[in-house]
Formats: C-alpha cells, structure tokens, sequence
C-alpha cells in the first residue's frame, strides 16, 4: 500500500453518464409530481402594493398560487441566501410585500402540468411601488464600507515603495461574472418514508438541510438532502437558493411533491455571480527586480444585506518575497442581488490584477517575466513568515518554460509573426490557491462478495471526487472498482460538509484512506496474521464473516473533535492556509499563446501550457481534465465573459447563453497539463493539496499578458474584446 | 392573498399544528403529506389543447396524447421519463437537449413535441447498451471527456450527427460542428480527441 503516483484510470461514474443514466436532481423519478414556475420582480427595489391572481387562477391545471403572503412565517436565518452565516445578513425574498433586487420571486405558480405552471407565472399581475436605487458601486447612492474587510501588512511598504528604483501604479478592473454551470438550478421536494426530501444539485447537502429547517421551523432530522449528482456547481451550488425554501414550503402546504426548475434567465438574478472589483497595485522593485514593495487596494461591489467578504488581499503577498507589503479590501454595497463565491472567488481576479502588474515590472526592469518571478521566489510567506508546507512554484515555471518553448518569446512586441501575418503573443502568469480540509464522518463496509460500500462527506460536481475516494480504497485494499458504492451528497448516508474551496480532494482521500487502513487493522486482527496479497474479500470470506464494517471520523490538522459535532449540525470548519507551523498553497504556472488577427483584432488563443503543484495526484486522467476546465474559464475571463448591469433598471441585461458568452469548442486549441506531483505528507496522510481552483488562478494574466506581447498594448479590464485591439 | 381556498387551507394547517402541539405547522404536517402523495396518480392529467402524436421512440412505436404546448425536450422529461436529454437553457443555445428526429440533430427544447407526429426520435436512452457501449461512449470515457456529465448525452447525440454529416474529418472542423454543445466545465480537449477516435470506427460501421 504505498501510495501510487498519477494513477490513469477512467472517472469512475463515467460510463453512467455516457450512457445518460446518472440522475440529477431534476431527474429524479416521483409519483405526483408537482410543477412550480416563479414570477420575477420587475421592478429593483420596492414595496409590492398588489398581486392580482385572478387571471393566473384561471388557467387550466393551476394548482395553487404562493405569494408573500403564505410565506410570512418563514425565518431569514444565518443559513439564508447571501447571509455566509452571518446573523442579521442574508435575505429570504417572498417573506414581506417587499422587493430588495430586480428578479426575485414574488409569486410561486403550482401546477399539475410544467405547460400551465409557465403559462399561470405569466398572467400573474403584480403592482408595485418602485424607490430608488443603484445598481453600480460608481453610482452616487452606492455605498462604501467605513472599515476596510481586511488588511495584511508587513514592514513599511509606503517607503519602500517611494524609495524603489523600478515602480509600477496601475489600476485593474474586473467585471461582474456569473457561473453558468449547465446544469439549471432545480428543487423537488418530495416525502419519502415519513420524512421531506428534498432534492437539489447543492454543494453543502448538510447545510442545506439544516439550514432549510431552521427557516422552516421544523425539526431537522425530518429533513433529509440529497444532492445526487451536480451538473457544475463552481461556488453557485454552496448554499441555500432564493428558491429552495419557497418550493420546500409549498410542498408541505400542499401535501404533494413539488419541482422547480428555476430558468436561466431568472438565475442571473436569483444566484449568486461573481461581483465586480477594481484593484489598484503598486510595485517597487530595485535594479535587480528584486521587490521591494506591494501595495494593494481593492474595492469590491455587495448587496446592501450580503455578507460574502471582499478577501483579495489574501494570496497576493504569498506569491513572492516581498520586502514589506500592504494591502486593504473594501466593500462598496448596491442594490442588486447577492453575490458570491465563483470559482477561485478573490484569487482569480487578484491573480489577474497583480500578475498582469507582474508583467508591467519585468518590462520596467528590463527582465525576463519568467526570470523575474523565479528571482523573487519565496520559501517563506513574507506576512507571517512561516515556511510554506511544499513550493515548487519554481519547477513549475522551469518545466513549463520549456514544455512551451518560452525561448522563442521576444520582449519586443508583435516580433513574433505567423505564416498566415496573423501576430503571436506569449504570456506567463503564476497562481496559488489555499490547502485546505474538512472533517468528515466516513463509513466503510467490505462485503466477503467482494462488494465494498463507502458513505462520507462529499459532492460530485464533475471535479471527480467519487473517482479520488475510489483510487484510495483502490489503493490500500484492492477492492474492484466496478464493485465500489460510493455513497455522497446525501445526509441519509453520512453527515455532509460543503464540497468547495479546494478541499474536496484533500478531504475525502484522507477520510477514505484512513477508513481502509482501519479496516485492514480491524481484518488482521481477526486473521490473526498478517494480510496476504491475496483478494481481500476472499480472507475475509475465510473468517466468516460476511461483511466487515468500520466508521472514523477524520479531524484536519489543528482543529479539535469539535468539528465533527459542527459537521453533523451543517456548519462548516475549514482549515488552511495558515497552520500551527506552516502555511500551505497549492501552486501552478500558466503559458499562453495567443493569435490575434491585425485587421479584426481577433484573439485566439492557440495553446496554453499549464503546470500545477498541486500534492499528490490522485488520477492523471481527471486532473488534467480538471486543469483544462480552470483554464477554460481563464480564457473565458479574459475574451469573452461579462455580466452586463443596466443602471436604469438593476437588471443583468445579458441574462442568457447566446448573450452571456462563454468559450465554445471553436474557442478552445490545445491545452497541455503537467504535474510536479510531489506528495505533501505534512498537510494529510494522503498527500493531497487541492486542484480545482488553482487550475483557474493566474490563466486570465497569461491571456492577458500574452495580448500585450502581441500588440503592445495594456488593457486593464476585461474582457479583452475586438474594439480595444482596433 | 384572496382566494378563499387559500384561507381556508392555511386555516386548517393551523388547526393541525395546535392539534399535533407542534410550533410550527410544517412538522406537524409531514405524515399527512407522505400519505397524500402516496396515493397520488403516477401521470398528472394534460390540462391545455391537447394533440395526438405517433412516433418511433428508440425504435419503439408510441402513441401519445400530448399539450400543445409542450416541447419535445418537456415531454420526454416529464411524460415518458427519458431524463437523459437535459436542460440547460430552454432556448437553443447550449445543445444540453440535443437528440435526434430521423437521424439529424435537434435542440429538443426549440422543438415542439407536436412536431413529431410521424417521425423517429433516437435520444441517449436509444443509444449503445449496458453491455455494448456505442463508440461514441466509448471514446468520451478514455479520453475523459466529461466531467459533471450535464452536457454529455447532448454532446454525444451532437458528435454521432456530426460524424454522420460528414464533418468530422480535422480537428478544426469538429471544434466549429461541435460549438452548439456547451461544456462549462470545459472538456472540450477531450470532446474532440474522442470524436476523431471514434469517427472511423463509426464510418466503417
Ligand atoms: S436546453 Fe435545449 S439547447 Fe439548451
Ligand atoms: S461535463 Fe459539465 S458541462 Fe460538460
């Protein structure tokens, strides 16, 4: 059982899903279904005077109507959308005649059929009395946060800065984005063996139930979450829905199963997105490039009752060795809905703002942008100065200057040129993202049939946990893969933490791992010798036994048999990146070349080369595609996303896909990933850091980077799109 | 709220949560609601202008008394229960509901299940086998290319049509025939390395 390197095997629930078997929360099969469609509020802040049913009523197979009126007892909660467990945050639409965001729901349609829910929804007639608002953080009725959210520092940066040699002060500007995941947001609620059951794509099954009681009143053990499989969750799946509690209300109200398939159009308003940021960097490096100062202030746009923090300032002073440093993160509150967490939520757009700076000071210097960066390596964190768990950010930048070619870079720019005159651009940029685990509650049966059955804490989002939790049993017993049932994202099974910030990975492979060791312990004590290399049901089979059983809980490093109490009542405990002795990262680099046409000034980005240092690997196969997907969503960051707010109306006026644009196949050329796959025993006994995030940390920068290598030019928002080139 | 029913209704949780001494009427609710949907009817009754369709469904002959208004993408999902065709948009621009009338490609969820009077629909349920998977499958399992898995019935009924076409023969070509199927989570790599494996074995057969 020693801990095999990049293992390649298929997803183990691929073949369910070519085959359009698994089933996710929408497909679940229920007699007397129910079919709910909501209204939309038109208006961006305001009272609701009136609701007139009286057309909705009429329409043929019309079950029932919900407004705020039947909703009035349900509680707004810490666990409430957009609340981040914070109390008196957060907001539970269709509670009070009141409307705080242009989209959310005012009315819920029940129909026997989807046609008649649709058609009710929209003869519902609402009226209401509209206040003023904002909707942009420059409007003059935004407004900005005293205190900043949070502030690192060390050292006297201000004079370093005004002291150095080399000195860059810029500003970059991130847009507002939203998730996309293709999978539509859907809640059925449905009773089976005397308890609710409710079915939804979440990232936090345990949260999500209980949290759902707590609003409900209800007891909490009656409640069960199930998130079967997720079509996508990327931080838009990781809490409670504006809608989740409406349909479970209406449910039990009507005593029938209900289902909601919230539309596209609606989810721009009702999820959360990522919110729109600037960030100001300023650099000052000496004659060597050496950085001598940072300095870096971030505002942040909010909802005017949410409270997902501003937190940009986190992972930038980590990255090199900063001589001294300071940095503030502000919120600035608006009228529109609640924003959250999107895929690596603050170190994607600060990876682009102080990667792109990066780039700006290797051009001031005179340097190499690779050269500047393995220059100012680090193998402290400069804030707290502990020594990180593992770095390899270094061999990730040699290995994939040379995977890419990076020699053939010019620092002139547009030098280099196509057969076809198209000019080509090269960009680098780096990334990291915080270690971190959660605890879980594991259980582990071995069958003598050879059947092996595992119930733990997880989500599978398409990220591949179920294939993590099954290289592990793979690993220490041997088990057949095609006779693992893995059992996750369902509290009827165990306790579930919400699967996000990276610590998916790093969380059930330590809890599968440890639960197979254990029962390999437990084995051998009952052979009375030790295991053979023979099957391991078939030494169990010669006990008699017909199934072996063993339950551990796994507590992450530096926290206390506490967190599995939390974990049982759905509140989350994380840990990382700061340790009792170190300070853990996962690290990556990114290559870009870009293509951009001179007469259109169209960007193509041809081939990108990424190298992560992530831990160990635990499946090559699922990792590389798992890098591809954050690059992906690098590209699409930097040419083609952007969440378009109307300042008149407070609305997301390109709320569906053939407006919001996401890459495409077209888009997409070659993508090669590379691993340093070292494992990192100090975080976890499997050696995992995580993988999911830090894949997008820094892509954007070498898009951007890169645009600036062909065409000399610094554009400083994005997306980058043919206007700025022309 | 001024629909009598409703008052009523909400009257009579009331009643029950004083009854059951519960606080709150939904706990006290529960085991009468569990028994209401056991006996509920499988199939709710079609409450529009309803049509008359014949059509081969995976090679089944089916005769089907629908709402006008449904689309085809609804009516698999909520009538005939082959959930394997997903929705992503509602509106033609992700290709999740992609599936096939008469062996071409469509968008199931712009398709109105009128439509289909006469015709042969072939959906992900009618395609390969627990046993023999079609190379198509295959292909997507060994080069990894899914990873929620949403997108992917609709992304292999698109790459089965689009070798079909004809328009399968560069990489190139089958990044721009492939570009109606979005992936978000971006498996994009994979989708086109699993069509060129899968191509000619497809052309052969
Ligand atoms: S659901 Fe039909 S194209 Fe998106
Ligand atoms: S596999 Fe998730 S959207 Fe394609």
């Amino acid at each position: 059982m020693t801990q095999e390197q990049t293992a390649d095997r298929p997803r183990v629930d691929a073949y369910e899903k070519v085959l359009g078997r698994a089933l996710y929360a929408a497909d679940q099969p229920i007699a007397g279904l129910l079919h709910g469609m909501t209204v939309p509020a038109t208006i961006a802040k305001g009272r609701i005077e009136a609701i007139d049913l009286t057309a909705a009523t009429n329409v043929r197979g019309v079950v029932r109507i919900f407004t705020h009126d039947d909703f009035s007892q349900i509680k707004t909660t810490p666990a409430a959308r957009g609340a981040y467990g914070r109390p008196s945050k957060g907001y539970q639409p269709m509670t009070g005649p009141i409307v705080r965001h242009r989209g959310e729901p005012v009315a819920l349609v029940v129909a026997e059929t989807l046609e008649a829910a649709i058609e009710g929804a929209e003869a519902v007639k609402v009226r209401y009395a509209e206040e003023a608002f904002s909707a942009a953080m420059e409007d003059d009725r935004a407004s900005r946060e005293p205190e900043p959210e949070s502030q690192l520092s060390s050292g006297d940066a201000e004079t370093a800065f005004a002291t150095a040699s080399h000195r860059i002060d810029v500003e970059y500007l991130h847009p507002q984005q939203h998730h996309n995941p293709i999978e539509l947001i859907s809640t059925t609620a449905a009773f089976e063996d005397g308890e609710l059951r409710i079915y939804e794509g979440t990232q936090a099954a345990s949260a999500f139930a209980g949290g759902l009681a707590g609003m409900m009143g209800m007891d909490p053990t009656r409640l069960r979450g199930v998130s079967p499989y997720t079509g996508g969750g990327f931080g838009q799946k990781n809490g409670i829905q504006e809608q989740s509690v409406l349909v479970a209300s209406a449910a039990i109200l009507l005593r029938r199963p209900v289902k909601l398939v919230m539309p596209r159009g609606q989810l721009f308003h009702t999820a959360s997105y990522r919110p729109r940021s600037r960030h100001r960097v300023r650099l000052g490096a000496d004659e060597q490039g050496r950085l001598l100062a940072g300095l870096y202030e971030t505002v942040q746009q909010n909802s005017r009752y949410d409270g997902f923090g501003c937190e940009h300032g986190a992972n930038p002073p980590r990255m090199y060795g900063y001589g001294a440093w300071l940095g503030s993160d502000r919120i600035v509150r608006v009228d529109t809905q609640t924003p959250g967490h999107q895929r690596a939520p603050h170190e994607h757009p600060s990876s682009y703002a102080t990667e792109c700076a990066m780039d700006e000071l290797a051009e001031a210097v005179g340097m190499d942008p690779v050269e500047l960066r393995i220059a100012n390596d680090a193998q402290r964190d400069p804030i707290t100065g502990k020594p990180f768990s593992s770095r390899h950010l270094a061999d990730c930048l040699r290995r994939g200057a040379e995977l890419f070619d990076w020699n053939r870079r010019s620092r002139e720019p547009g030098a280099l040129v196509a057969e076809n005159g198209d000019l080509i651009g090269l960009g680098v940029a780096c990334g990291s993202y915080k270690g971190s685990m959660t605890p879980a509650v594991t259980t582990l049966r071995l069958f003598a049939s050879g059947r092996c059955e595992i119930a733990t804490s997880g989500h599978e989002m398409g990220q591949g946990i179920r294939s993590v939790i099954a290289a592990e049993l793979i690993d220490v017993l041997g088990v057949d893969p095609e006779k693992l049932d893995i059992r996750i994202g369902d509290t009827g099974h165990a306790p579930q933490h919400v699967t996000a910030g990276s610590w998916g990975t790093g969380s059930a492979a330590p809890a599968a791992r440890s639960a197979a060791v254990k029962l390999r312990e437990e084995l051998n004590l009952l052979t009375g010798s030790a295991l053979s290399e023979e099957p391991i049901h078939l030494q169990l089979a010669r006990t008699r036994r017909p199934v072996l059983e063993v339950t551990v809980n796994t507590i992450p490093l530096g926290k206390d048999a506490q967190v599995i109490e939390q974990l049982r009542r759905g509140i989350p405990s994380t840990t990382g990146p700061e340790y009792p002795e170190f300070m853990a990262f996962s690290w990556i680099a990114h290559f870009a070349e870009v293509h951009l046409e001179a007469s259109t000034g169209r960007v193509r980005v041809k081939r990108v080369v990424s190298v992560a240092d992530c831990g160990r690997v635990m499946n090559r196969r699922t990792a590389e595609s798992q890098v591809r997907g954050g690059v992906i969503w690098g590209i699409g960051a930097a040419l083609r996303e952007v969440g378009e707010t109307d300042p008149r109306f407070g609305g997301v006026l390109n709320n569906d896909l053939a407006e919001y644009v996401v890459p495409v196949n077209a888009d997409i050329g070659a993508i090669d990933v590379d691993f340093i796959d070292q494992p990192d025993f100090k975080l976890n006994p499997s050696g995992v850091k995580g993988l999911g995030e830090v894949a997008m940390v820094g892509a954007t920068a070498a898009v951007v980077n890169a645009v600036y290598n062909a065409t000399g030019r610094r554009i400083r928002h994005l997306p980058i799109r043919i206007e700025d080139l022309l | 709220m001024s629909d009598p029913h409703d008052r009523q209704f909400l009257e009579i949780t009331r009643r029950q949560v004083l009854e059951a001494g519960t606080i709150v009427a939904v706990s006290g609710m529960l085991p009468v609601a569990a028994q209401a949907q056991a006996s509920s009817s499988q199939l709710a009754p079609e409450n529009g202008v309803t049509v008359q369709v014949r059509f081969q469904i995976n090679g089944q002959p089916s005769v089907l008394e629908i709402d006008a208004r449904a689309s085809l993408l609804d009516m698999l999902r909520e009538r005939l229960g082959l959930v394997g065709a997903k929705k992503g948009c509602d509106h033609g621009q992700c290709g999740a509901c992609t599936v096939h009338i008469d062996g071409r490609r469509v968008a199931s969820c712009l398709t109105l299940a009128a439509k289909i009077d006469g015709r042969d629909v072939t959906t992900i349920e009618g395609v390969g086998s627990a046993d023999t998977l079609h190379p198509m499958q295959q292909a997507f399992i060994d080069h990894d290319a899914l990873q929620c898995g949403y997108c992917t019935p609709g992304q292999i009924m698109a790459a089965i049509a689009c070798v079909k076409e004809g328009h399968a023969s560069t990489p190139e070509e089958i990044r721009e025939y492939m570009s109606g199927n979005i992936c978000r989570c971006g498996a994009y790599v994979g989708i086109v390395a699993a069509i060129e494996q899968a191509a000619p074995q497809i052309e052969r057969g």
